[in-house]
């Protein structure tokens, strides 16, 4: 493994973790390798043949949504990074901002957007990392300093929030590839993707796929944490076992995030199209493991309220279900009285009824917690504390840092 | 094939569309209406989108999807 020095930055941000490459680091390389400009035609053929997914928690193919917008549509780069576990979109822009932003130059130009790409980042020295890149290519770029939150990340949120309106998800949900920016068509993906395809241009296909499987080449960031041999922001291969990336694979990993999964991932490996298979989404990239010092259901009732905090207030299920199953899961912690058959009935019942995704993320994060750490539930219900304390390893303070 | 969808930005739970539409709208224990994936009879579908005080119900069209 490669150990990159993160650099010292302002003590009023958080320090960026430590950079861990497996194998050869390309999103973390000391310099970035020269982007040739493509075409769209190109760009779209190219990530077809890498099976290019986009880095936000959706993984959407890149190809078709690069396909899917007029020329001329602006692009939207979302750097918001408000998952509280997640460091790994503000680790690439504070290291390799050189390589991000010829990422989007690129995409700009193959799509003939007639204005700067807009980056939405919460993150200062990101922000700041970004301009000074940009100002070193001579490119033109709208970097925007946001406070929305995780929820406020949702990119109709993102674009409500920067148009002066309330930074919140739309009703109706409209495609930016529709209507984005200024009502006008948007190529809009997270910052990660960007600097995927500008190694996917440097390096062509063939060169980008000579690492990772065939059916999903490449490497992806990801945020480790927690009880794990290393902690920090690696780079990894797709393909390599997330038992070489944690420790095990044979007890409780969260998966993805708070919009995440926990399971017990045997035999699992890094790779969005396998873990779909598992049920599983590898969201904002994060893995967690727990101590055995630390409570989990405590930790999950933590996460889990502020999961219920974080909602945008806008639709009934997920502002009342969403804090009902918060204090269901944080009396669980407590070791009182639950009703477990009632508290799963809520959970199934607020999934998927909000304007966005995040009572079907939030609930997949709680119903998962319940079955891995089904024992630990069971005693807590029975009366029986642990013991342990909450150790907090599960962060639920926001770490973008700044003043708020 | 009528279905009917809420957007929950702006439901705010009067319940109105359950009482009108009982066989397919139950409520949650909050209040809000539990839509089932079963299609619903056209007119009573249009009733119930021309009678909820928030303009929150929509009769969906087949889903695009991207
Ligand atoms: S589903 Fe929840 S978080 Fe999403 S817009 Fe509605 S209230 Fe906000
Ligand atoms: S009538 Fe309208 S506002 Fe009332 S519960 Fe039904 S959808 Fe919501």
């Amino acid at each position: 493994m490669t150990v990159t020095d993160p650099g010292t930055l302002p003590a009023l941000f958080p320090a960026t973790p430590p950079l861990l490459t497996l194998g050869e680091p390309r999103l973390l390389a000391a310099a970035p390798p020269a982007v040739p400009s493509r075409d769209r035609a190109w760009l779209v053929h190219a990530a077809t043949d890498v099976r290019l997914l986009g880095r936000g928690g959706a993984a959407f193919p890149v190809a078709r949504k690069l396909a899917s917008v007029p020329l001329g549509a602006r692009v939207l780069v979302n750097a918001s990074e408000g998952e509280p576990a997640s460091f790994k979109d503000r680790a690439l822009m504070r290291h390799s901002p050189d390589l991000v932003v010829a990422g989007i130059r690129l995409v700009a130009a193959a799509l003939g957007s007639g204005r700067p790409a807009v980056v939405a980042v919460e993150d200062e020295p990101s922000a700041q990392a970004l301009a000074q890149a940009a100002g070193r290519a001579g490119a033109e770029l709208d970097v925007r300093l946001t406070r929305h939150g995780f929820v406020g990340g949702e990119i109709g949120a993102l674009v409500n929030g920067m148009e002066g309106r309330a930074p919140r998800p739309d009703g109706r949900r409209v495609l930016p590839t529709e209507r984005g920016l200024a009502g006008r068509p948007t190529f809009a993906s997270n910052v990660e993707t960007f600097a995927q395809l500008a190694l996917l241009s440097a390096l062509g296909p063939a060169g980008y796929a000579a690492v990772g499987p065939a059916h999903e080449p490449g490497t992806s960031l990801t945020t480790v944490l927690g009880a794990t041999p290393v902690n920090g922001v690696v780079e990894v291969p797709h393909g390599t076992a997330l038992r070489d990336l944690v420790g095990h694979d044979d007890g409780p990993v969260l998966v993805g995030g708070y919009h995440g999964t926990w399971a017990v991932p045997t035999g699992a490996r890094v790779s969005r199209v396998e873990l779909r298979e598992r049920a599983i989404g590898w969201g904002a990239g994060v893995l967690a493991v727990l101590p055995a010092d630390t409570c989990p259901v405590a930790e999950v009732a933590r996460v889990t309220d502020w999961l219920a905090e974080a909602s945008a207030r806008q639709c009934g299920p997920c502002v009342f279900g969403l804090r009902a199953v918060a204090d269901d899961v944080q009396a669980l912690a407590q070791a009182r009285p639950v009703d477990l058959e009632r508290l799963q009935a809520r959970v199934g019942m607020v999934r998927g009824r909000g304007a966005c995704h995040h009572p079907t993320g939030a609930t997949g994060f709680v119903a998962s917690a319940l079955t891995v750490f089904a024992e630990d539930v069971a005693r807590h219900r029975a009366g029986h504390h642990c013991g342990r304390a909450d150790l907090g390893v599960l962060p639920t303070t926001h770490t973008t840092g700044g003043v708020r | 094939m009528t279905r009917l969808a809420v957007d929950w930005t702006r439901c705010d739970g009067h319940g109105l569309c359950a009482r009108l539409l009982s066989e397919s709208i139950t409520l949650d224990e909050w209040g809000f209406p539990i839509l089932t994936d079963a299609p619903v009879d056209e007119d009573a579908a249009r009733t119930a989108v021309s009678v909820c005080p928030a303009l929150a119900l929509r009769i969906e069209h087949p889903a695009r999807t991207a």
